[in-house]
Protein backbone atom coordinates (compact mmCIF):
# COMPACT_ATOMS: atom_id res chain seq x y z
CA UNK A 1 0.00 0.00 0.00
CA UNK A 2 1.66 3.19 -1.52
CA UNK A 3 1.65 6.31 1.03
CA UNK A 4 -1.29 7.63 -1.15
CA UNK A 5 -4.13 4.99 -1.42
CA UNK A 6 -4.28 5.93 2.68
CA UNK A 7 -5.61 9.36 1.49
CA UNK A 8 -7.37 8.36 -1.29
CA UNK A 9 -10.93 7.91 0.10
CA UNK A 10 -10.37 11.25 1.84
CA UNK A 11 -9.65 13.39 -0.80
CA UNK A 12 -13.40 14.27 -1.89
CA UNK A 13 -14.39 14.82 1.86
CA UNK A 14 -11.25 17.14 1.81
CA UNK A 15 -12.26 19.28 -1.00
CA UNK A 16 -16.09 19.50 0.65
CA UNK A 17 -14.68 20.66 4.08
CA UNK A 18 -16.13 17.75 5.83
CA UNK A 19 -13.13 16.02 6.86
CA UNK A 20 -12.68 15.94 10.94
CA UNK A 21 -9.98 17.62 12.48
CA UNK A 22 -6.91 15.03 12.64
CA UNK A 23 -7.97 13.58 9.06
CA UNK A 24 -7.46 17.07 7.57
CA UNK A 25 -4.34 17.63 9.55
CA UNK A 26 -3.17 14.45 8.00
CA UNK A 27 -4.00 14.67 4.81
CA UNK A 28 -2.70 18.70 4.57
CA UNK A 29 0.43 17.29 5.89
CA UNK A 30 0.49 15.12 2.88
CA UNK A 31 0.22 17.46 -0.06
CA UNK A 32 2.42 19.31 1.66
CA UNK A 33 5.10 16.54 1.20
CA UNK A 34 4.64 17.34 -2.90
CA UNK A 35 2.54 14.83 -3.92
CA UNK A 36 1.68 15.30 -7.55
CA UNK A 37 -1.22 12.45 -7.86
CA UNK A 38 -3.03 13.96 -4.50
CA UNK A 39 -2.56 17.10 -5.16
CA UNK A 40 -4.25 16.76 -9.15
CA UNK A 41 -6.82 14.84 -7.40
CA UNK A 42 -7.82 17.03 -4.67
CA UNK A 43 -7.83 19.80 -7.55
CA UNK A 44 -10.09 17.87 -9.49
CA UNK A 45 -12.29 17.28 -6.32
CA UNK A 46 -12.37 21.05 -5.96
CA UNK A 47 -14.31 21.73 -8.86
CA UNK A 48 -16.34 18.67 -8.33
CA UNK A 49 -17.88 20.21 -5.34
CA UNK A 50 -17.96 23.48 -6.54
CA UNK A 51 -20.38 21.58 -9.20
CA UNK A 52 -22.78 21.38 -5.68
CA UNK A 53 -23.79 24.98 -5.85
CA UNK A 54 -25.93 24.47 -8.73
CA UNK A 55 -28.22 22.45 -6.91
CA UNK A 56 -29.12 25.30 -5.44
CA UNK A 57 -32.55 26.96 -5.34
CA UNK A 58 -32.83 29.66 -8.69
CA UNK A 59 -32.57 33.32 -7.26
CA UNK A 60 -32.05 36.58 -7.92
CA UNK A 61 -30.56 39.13 -5.70
CA UNK A 62 -32.68 42.75 -5.65
CA UNK A 63 -31.53 45.36 -8.05
CA UNK A 64 -30.34 47.27 -5.13
CA UNK A 65 -26.97 45.10 -4.27
CA UNK A 66 -26.05 45.76 -8.16
CA UNK A 67 -26.56 49.55 -7.68
CA UNK A 68 -24.60 49.19 -4.30
CA UNK A 69 -22.03 47.32 -5.68
CA UNK A 70 -21.47 49.83 -8.44
CA UNK A 71 -21.94 52.45 -6.19
CA UNK A 72 -18.89 51.51 -4.56
CA UNK A 73 -16.70 50.61 -7.59
CA UNK A 74 -16.91 53.60 -9.08
CA UNK A 75 -16.14 55.07 -5.70
CA UNK A 76 -13.06 53.10 -5.49
CA UNK A 77 -11.58 54.02 -9.31
CA UNK A 78 -12.64 57.76 -8.61
CA UNK A 79 -14.46 58.60 -11.83
CA UNK A 80 -18.24 57.82 -12.82
CA UNK A 81 -17.56 56.05 -15.90
CA UNK A 82 -15.80 52.94 -17.15
CA UNK A 83 -13.09 52.57 -18.73
CA UNK A 84 -11.38 51.01 -22.09
CA UNK A 85 -13.38 53.32 -24.04
CA UNK A 86 -16.66 51.43 -24.08
CA UNK A 87 -19.87 52.92 -24.69
CA UNK A 88 -21.46 54.90 -21.51
CA UNK A 89 -23.11 52.43 -18.83
CA UNK A 90 -26.75 52.60 -18.19
CA UNK A 91 -27.35 54.93 -14.73
CA UNK A 92 -26.44 53.04 -11.68
CA UNK A 93 -29.54 53.56 -10.09
CA UNK A 94 -32.39 51.92 -11.50
CA UNK A 95 -35.73 53.01 -13.43
CA UNK A 96 -37.65 51.93 -10.68
CA UNK A 97 -35.34 54.32 -8.24
CA UNK A 98 -35.95 57.33 -10.25
CA UNK A 99 -39.95 56.47 -10.49
CA UNK A 100 -40.12 56.13 -6.91
CA UNK A 101 -37.91 59.78 -6.29
CA UNK A 102 -40.36 61.04 -8.65
CA UNK A 103 -44.00 60.02 -7.23
CA UNK A 104 -42.04 61.17 -3.80
CA UNK A 105 -42.07 64.07 -5.14
CA UNK A 106 -45.02 63.80 -6.90
CA UNK A 107 -46.97 63.06 -3.63
CA UNK A 108 -45.27 66.00 -1.31
CA UNK A 109 -45.80 68.61 -3.90
CA UNK A 110 -49.41 66.92 -3.79
CA UNK A 111 -49.44 66.91 0.08
CA UNK A 112 -47.85 70.30 0.09
CA UNK A 113 -50.75 72.10 -1.57
CA UNK A 114 -53.05 69.86 0.37
CA UNK A 115 -51.66 71.20 3.76
CA UNK A 116 -51.98 74.47 2.17
CA UNK A 117 -55.58 74.08 1.11
CA UNK A 118 -56.42 72.60 4.41
CA UNK A 119 -54.90 75.31 6.62
CA UNK A 120 -56.63 77.98 4.33
CA UNK A 121 -60.08 75.87 5.28
CA UNK A 122 -59.34 76.00 8.79
CA UNK A 123 -58.60 79.59 8.99
CA UNK A 124 -61.75 80.17 6.82
CA UNK A 125 -63.73 78.16 9.44
CA UNK A 126 -62.16 79.55 12.20
CA UNK A 127 -63.62 82.68 10.66
CA UNK A 128 -66.75 81.60 10.35
CA UNK A 129 -67.40 80.52 13.91
CA UNK A 130 -65.85 83.26 15.54
CA UNK A 131 -68.13 85.68 13.19
CA UNK A 132 -71.13 83.45 14.64
CA UNK A 133 -69.53 83.76 18.24
CA UNK A 134 -69.60 87.28 17.86
CA UNK A 135 -73.54 87.23 16.52
CA UNK A 136 -74.58 85.16 18.99
CA UNK A 137 -73.05 87.05 21.71
CA UNK A 138 -74.92 90.44 20.15
CA UNK A 139 -77.74 88.52 19.65
CA UNK A 140 -77.59 87.64 23.36
CA UNK A 141 -76.68 91.16 24.53
CA UNK A 142 -80.04 92.31 22.27
CA UNK A 143 -81.97 89.38 24.10
CA UNK A 144 -80.95 90.16 27.61
CA UNK A 145 -81.40 93.86 27.10
CA UNK A 146 -84.66 93.15 25.93
CA UNK A 147 -85.54 90.95 28.61
CA UNK A 148 -84.66 93.74 31.36
CA UNK A 149 -86.69 95.95 29.27
CA UNK A 150 -89.54 93.84 29.51
CA UNK A 151 -88.68 93.10 33.21
CA UNK A 152 -88.59 96.61 33.92
CA UNK A 153 -91.91 96.72 32.03
CA UNK A 154 -93.47 94.20 34.39
CA UNK A 155 -92.12 95.79 37.24
CA UNK A 156 -93.44 99.52 36.33
CA UNK A 157 -96.95 98.00 35.24
CA UNK A 158 -97.62 95.89 37.82
CA UNK A 159 -95.93 98.22 40.49
CA UNK A 160 -98.53 99.84 43.29
CA UNK A 161 -97.25 103.01 43.43
CA UNK A 162 -96.87 103.50 39.47
CA UNK A 163 -98.78 106.67 38.62
CA UNK A 164 -101.46 105.78 35.98
CA UNK A 165 -101.98 107.93 32.88
CA UNK A 166 -104.13 107.70 29.84
CA UNK A 167 -103.06 109.06 26.35
CA UNK A 168 -106.32 109.72 24.53
CA UNK A 169 -106.22 109.89 21.04
CA UNK A 170 -106.85 113.26 19.20
CA UNK A 171 -108.24 113.81 16.19
CA UNK A 172 -108.89 110.58 14.12
CA UNK A 173 -106.78 107.40 16.36
CA UNK A 174 -109.50 106.94 19.21
CA UNK A 175 -107.45 104.31 20.55
CA UNK A 176 -106.00 105.39 23.94
CA UNK A 177 -102.47 104.20 25.33
CA UNK A 178 -101.98 103.51 28.51
CA UNK A 179 -98.97 104.63 30.53
CA UNK A 180 -97.30 104.23 34.33
CA UNK A 181 -94.94 106.39 35.38
CA UNK A 182 -92.94 104.61 38.50
CA UNK A 183 -90.79 107.96 40.15
CA UNK A 184 -87.81 105.34 39.97
CA UNK A 185 -87.77 102.93 37.12
CA UNK A 186 -89.29 105.59 34.53
CA UNK A 187 -92.09 105.91 32.12
CA UNK A 188 -93.75 102.75 30.89
CA UNK A 189 -96.34 103.11 27.63
CA UNK A 190 -98.47 100.60 25.92
CA UNK A 191 -101.18 100.45 23.51
CA UNK A 192 -102.73 98.35 20.04
CA UNK A 193 -104.04 99.06 16.97
CA UNK A 194 -101.54 101.87 16.66
CA UNK A 195 -101.18 103.71 13.35
CA UNK A 196 -97.76 103.21 11.44
CA UNK A 197 -96.30 106.54 11.03
CA UNK A 198 -95.55 107.72 7.12
CA UNK A 199 -92.59 106.66 5.24
CA UNK A 200 -89.44 108.10 7.05
CA UNK A 201 -91.45 109.57 10.32
CA UNK A 202 -91.34 108.45 13.56
CA UNK A 203 -93.81 108.64 16.55
CA UNK A 204 -92.31 111.32 19.26
CA UNK A 205 -92.57 111.26 23.16
CA UNK A 206 -92.67 115.29 24.54
CA UNK A 207 -92.83 115.40 28.20
CA UNK A 208 -95.28 118.75 28.46
CA UNK A 209 -93.26 120.88 31.90
CA UNK A 210 -95.71 122.46 34.62
CA UNK A 211 -93.65 125.58 34.67
CA UNK A 212 -95.09 128.40 32.76
CA UNK A 213 -93.81 129.13 29.00
CA UNK A 214 -91.52 125.85 29.51
CA UNK A 215 -91.26 124.30 25.79
CA UNK A 216 -92.33 120.37 25.55
CA UNK A 217 -89.06 118.51 26.24
CA UNK A 218 -88.49 115.90 23.16
CA UNK A 219 -88.12 112.18 24.37
CA UNK A 220 -87.83 108.65 22.96
CA UNK A 221 -88.84 107.70 19.26
CA UNK A 222 -90.24 104.79 18.76
CA UNK A 223 -92.45 103.13 15.73
CA UNK A 224 -95.16 100.46 16.75
CA UNK A 225 -94.80 96.50 15.64
CA UNK A 226 -96.24 95.29 12.47
CA UNK A 227 -99.60 93.88 14.41
CA UNK A 228 -99.74 97.61 15.37
CA UNK A 229 -98.42 96.93 19.17
CA UNK A 230 -96.48 99.50 20.55
CA UNK A 231 -94.67 99.25 23.71
CA UNK A 232 -91.68 101.29 25.27
CA UNK A 233 -89.95 102.22 28.50
CA UNK A 234 -88.47 105.75 29.23
CA UNK A 235 -86.10 104.78 32.17
CA UNK A 236 -84.61 108.41 32.45
CA UNK A 237 -87.62 110.95 31.32
CA UNK A 238 -85.89 114.40 31.00
CA UNK A 239 -88.61 115.70 33.47
CA UNK A 240 -89.70 114.40 36.79
CA UNK A 241 -93.11 113.09 37.27
CA UNK A 242 -93.63 116.51 39.81
CA UNK A 243 -92.03 118.69 36.85
CA UNK A 244 -94.21 117.43 34.60
CA UNK A 245 -97.53 118.57 33.46
CA UNK A 246 -98.49 116.32 30.49
CA UNK A 247 -97.33 113.55 27.50
CA UNK A 248 -97.98 114.06 24.36
CA UNK A 249 -96.78 112.03 21.00
CA UNK A 250 -96.29 113.76 17.87
CA UNK A 251 -95.34 112.31 14.39
CA UNK A 252 -92.08 113.95 13.42
CA UNK A 253 -89.71 112.99 10.66
CA UNK A 254 -87.05 110.35 11.32
CA UNK A 255 -84.50 111.17 13.99
CA UNK A 256 -86.84 113.30 15.58
CA UNK A 257 -87.18 116.50 16.27
CA UNK A 258 -85.84 119.16 18.62
CA UNK A 259 -89.89 120.77 19.09
CA UNK A 260 -92.87 119.06 17.84
CA UNK A 261 -93.56 119.89 14.36
CA UNK A 262 -97.25 118.34 14.48
CA UNK A 263 -99.96 118.12 16.42
CA UNK A 264 -99.94 115.85 19.06
CA UNK A 265 -101.87 112.31 17.98
CA UNK A 266 -102.09 111.07 22.03
CA UNK A 267 -101.95 113.51 24.67
CA UNK A 268 -102.80 112.94 28.72
CA UNK A 269 -102.33 114.42 31.71
CA UNK A 270 -99.71 113.50 34.12
CA UNK A 271 -101.78 115.25 37.40
CA UNK B 1 -10.69 32.39 -25.00
CA UNK B 2 -14.32 32.65 -23.22
CA UNK B 3 -15.97 35.71 -22.31
CA UNK B 4 -15.29 35.29 -18.67
CA UNK B 5 -11.57 34.90 -19.08
CA UNK B 6 -11.89 38.33 -21.59
CA UNK B 7 -13.92 40.34 -18.73
CA UNK B 8 -11.35 39.19 -16.18
CA UNK B 9 -8.39 40.65 -18.30
CA UNK B 10 -9.95 43.52 -18.42
CA UNK B 11 -11.00 43.85 -15.10
CA UNK B 12 -7.23 43.75 -14.31
CA UNK B 13 -7.14 46.97 -16.08
CA UNK B 14 -9.99 48.21 -13.21
CA UNK B 15 -12.61 48.14 -16.54
CA UNK B 16 -15.99 48.47 -14.52
CA UNK B 17 -18.09 47.96 -17.75
CA UNK B 18 -16.23 44.39 -17.31
CA UNK B 19 -17.40 43.72 -14.02
CA UNK B 20 -20.85 44.36 -14.31
CA UNK B 21 -21.06 42.04 -17.08
CA UNK B 22 -19.20 39.26 -14.64
CA UNK B 23 -21.67 40.26 -12.19
CA UNK B 24 -24.82 39.96 -14.99
CA UNK B 25 -23.43 36.86 -15.71
CA UNK B 26 -23.27 35.07 -12.47
CA UNK B 27 -24.52 37.32 -9.63
CA UNK B 28 -27.89 35.01 -9.68
CA UNK B 29 -25.98 31.49 -9.07
CA UNK B 30 -23.43 33.23 -6.50
CA UNK B 31 -26.65 34.97 -4.58
CA UNK B 32 -28.87 31.69 -4.99
CA UNK B 33 -25.97 29.34 -3.76
CA UNK B 34 -25.50 31.86 -0.47
CA UNK B 35 -29.44 32.15 0.07
CA UNK B 36 -29.31 28.24 -0.30
CA UNK B 37 -26.79 28.54 2.71
CA UNK B 38 -27.93 31.34 4.95
CA UNK B 39 -31.38 31.36 4.33
CA UNK B 40 -32.12 35.20 5.10
CA UNK B 41 -31.97 37.65 1.98
CA UNK B 42 -30.40 40.86 3.11
CA UNK B 43 -27.39 38.56 5.06
CA UNK B 44 -27.13 37.00 1.65
CA UNK B 45 -26.65 39.96 -0.51
CA UNK B 46 -23.80 41.33 2.06
CA UNK B 47 -21.95 38.41 1.31
CA UNK B 48 -22.94 38.16 -2.33
CA UNK B 49 -21.34 42.32 -2.25
CA UNK B 50 -18.63 41.35 -0.09
CA UNK B 51 -17.76 38.65 -3.09
CA UNK B 52 -17.61 40.73 -5.79
CA UNK B 53 -16.10 43.24 -4.63
CA UNK B 54 -13.36 41.17 -3.44
CA UNK B 55 -12.87 40.17 -7.17
CA UNK B 56 -13.31 43.44 -7.86
CA UNK B 57 -10.03 44.23 -5.26
CA UNK B 58 -7.92 41.08 -5.66
CA UNK B 59 -9.12 40.26 -9.32
CA UNK B 60 -5.10 39.90 -9.71
CA UNK B 61 -5.21 36.71 -7.38
CA UNK B 62 -7.12 35.03 -9.89
CA UNK B 63 -4.87 33.07 -12.70
CA UNK B 64 -6.00 31.46 -15.50
CA UNK B 65 -3.88 28.56 -14.03
CA UNK B 66 -6.31 28.04 -11.57
CA UNK B 67 -8.71 26.78 -13.26
CA UNK B 68 -11.74 27.87 -14.28
CA UNK B 69 -13.55 31.22 -13.36
CA UNK B 70 -16.77 30.07 -12.18
CA UNK B 71 -16.07 27.33 -9.66
CA UNK B 72 -13.03 29.69 -7.96
CA UNK B 73 -15.93 32.38 -7.62
CA UNK B 74 -18.81 30.15 -6.38
CA UNK B 75 -15.86 28.82 -3.77
CA UNK B 76 -15.08 31.99 -2.57
CA UNK B 77 -18.98 32.76 -2.43
CA UNK B 78 -19.64 29.72 -0.47
CA UNK B 79 -16.24 30.08 1.58
CA UNK B 80 -17.78 33.36 2.34
CA UNK B 81 -21.14 32.16 3.66
CA UNK B 82 -20.28 29.54 5.86
CA UNK B 83 -17.79 32.05 7.10
CA UNK B 84 -21.09 33.93 8.34
CA UNK B 85 -22.58 30.41 9.99
CA UNK B 86 -19.36 29.60 11.02
CA UNK B 87 -19.15 32.81 13.70
CA UNK B 88 -21.43 31.24 16.44
CA UNK B 89 -20.05 28.18 15.41
CA UNK B 90 -17.93 25.28 16.70
CA UNK B 91 -17.26 24.80 13.37
CA UNK B 92 -15.36 28.12 12.70
CA UNK B 93 -11.60 26.48 13.57
CA UNK B 94 -12.09 23.57 11.47
CA UNK B 95 -12.53 25.57 8.60
CA UNK B 96 -10.59 28.69 9.23
CA UNK B 97 -7.40 27.79 7.47
CA UNK B 98 -9.27 26.93 4.24
CA UNK B 99 -11.83 29.77 4.40
CA UNK B 100 -9.93 32.60 5.04
CA UNK B 101 -8.06 32.44 2.14
CA UNK B 102 -8.99 32.75 -1.67
CA UNK B 103 -10.27 29.32 -3.16
CA UNK B 104 -7.21 27.12 -4.07
CA UNK B 105 -6.44 25.81 -7.34
CA UNK B 106 -8.84 24.18 -9.59
CA UNK B 107 -8.35 21.39 -12.09
CA UNK B 108 -11.25 21.63 -14.24
CA UNK B 109 -12.22 18.00 -16.50
CA UNK B 110 -11.93 18.64 -20.31
CA UNK B 111 -15.61 18.87 -20.45
CA UNK B 112 -15.93 21.50 -18.09
CA UNK B 113 -16.56 24.03 -20.94
CA UNK B 114 -19.25 22.19 -23.15
CA UNK B 115 -21.77 22.15 -20.40
CA UNK B 116 -23.90 25.42 -20.69
CA UNK B 117 -25.05 26.63 -16.85
CA UNK B 118 -28.33 26.24 -17.17
CA UNK B 119 -27.98 22.05 -18.06
CA UNK B 120 -25.59 22.13 -15.67
CA UNK B 121 -27.54 23.28 -13.15
CA UNK B 122 -30.14 21.11 -14.26
CA UNK B 123 -27.90 17.86 -14.79
CA UNK B 124 -26.80 18.55 -11.27
CA UNK B 125 -30.40 18.77 -9.98
CA UNK B 126 -31.52 15.53 -11.56
CA UNK B 127 -28.36 14.07 -10.37
CA UNK B 128 -28.69 14.90 -6.76
CA UNK B 129 -32.18 13.64 -7.21
CA UNK B 130 -31.10 10.59 -8.15
CA UNK B 131 -29.29 9.93 -4.89
CA UNK B 132 -30.94 7.97 -1.33
CA UNK B 133 -32.64 10.05 0.73
CA UNK B 134 -30.16 10.28 3.40
CA UNK B 135 -27.61 10.48 1.09
CA UNK B 136 -28.45 13.39 -0.08
CA UNK B 137 -29.25 14.68 2.58
CA UNK B 138 -25.47 14.09 3.77
CA UNK B 139 -23.98 15.75 1.31
CA UNK B 140 -26.51 18.74 2.08
CA UNK B 141 -25.06 18.98 5.06
CA UNK B 142 -21.64 19.08 4.32
CA UNK B 143 -21.94 21.39 1.83
CA UNK B 144 -24.55 23.96 2.46
CA UNK B 145 -23.64 23.75 5.99
CA UNK B 146 -20.36 22.78 6.60
CA UNK B 147 -20.74 20.02 8.68
CA UNK B 148 -18.45 17.29 9.00
CA UNK B 149 -18.63 13.82 8.56
CA UNK B 150 -18.54 13.24 12.56
CA UNK B 151 -21.12 16.08 12.95
CA UNK B 152 -23.36 14.87 10.14
CA UNK B 153 -23.13 11.30 11.34
CA UNK B 154 -24.31 12.87 15.23
CA UNK B 155 -26.89 14.79 13.18
CA UNK B 156 -28.28 11.73 11.00
CA UNK B 157 -28.17 9.40 13.69
CA UNK B 158 -25.95 7.13 11.02
CA UNK B 159 -22.59 5.43 11.81
CA UNK B 160 -19.90 7.29 10.60
CA UNK B 161 -18.27 4.91 8.51
CA UNK B 162 -21.50 5.12 6.70
CA UNK B 163 -21.80 8.49 6.70
CA UNK B 164 -18.66 8.45 4.53
CA UNK B 165 -19.36 5.74 2.20
CA UNK B 166 -22.96 8.24 0.84
CA UNK B 167 -20.85 11.51 0.80
CA UNK B 168 -18.03 9.78 -1.47
CA UNK B 169 -20.14 7.58 -3.55
CA UNK B 170 -22.78 10.25 -3.72
CA UNK B 171 -19.87 12.88 -5.16
CA UNK B 172 -18.20 10.34 -7.56
CA UNK B 173 -21.71 9.61 -8.69
CA UNK B 174 -22.26 13.30 -9.61
CA UNK B 175 -18.59 13.06 -11.31
CA UNK B 176 -19.64 10.18 -13.50
CA UNK B 177 -23.36 12.17 -14.31
CA UNK B 178 -21.77 15.23 -15.48
CA UNK B 179 -19.14 13.13 -17.17
CA UNK B 180 -21.90 11.40 -19.53
CA UNK B 181 -23.92 14.03 -20.00
CA UNK B 182 -20.85 16.04 -21.59
CA UNK B 183 -20.65 13.22 -23.87
CA UNK B 184 -24.21 13.73 -24.60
Amino acid sequence: MSNCDQFRDLIEAYALGALDPEERAAFAAHLATGCQDCAKAAEEARWLVSQLAYAAPEAAPSDMLKGRLLQKVHAETGDSESRGGDPPRHNVIPFWMWAAVAALLLFSVYSGWNTYRLDREIREANERAAALRAERQKAEEQLQQQLAIAKREAMIMMDPTSHKISLWGQHAHPETLEAKWHAQLGLCVSGDKVPMPAANHVLQVWFIPKAKDAKPMPSMMVRPDANGRLMFVISNPPEPMDNTKAIAITEEPAGGSPWPTSAPIWTGNVT
Amino acid sequence: MSLDATLLTRLLQKDVNAFEQLYERHSRLVYGLVLRILHHASTSEEVVQDVFLQLWRNADHYAAARGPFVPWLLTMARNRALDHLRRKSERQRRLEDQTDQLPAVFAAPDYEHTLDEKRRAERVRALMASLAPQQKRAIELAYFEGMSHTEIAAALKEPLGTVKSWIRNGLLRLKEGLQQQAKT
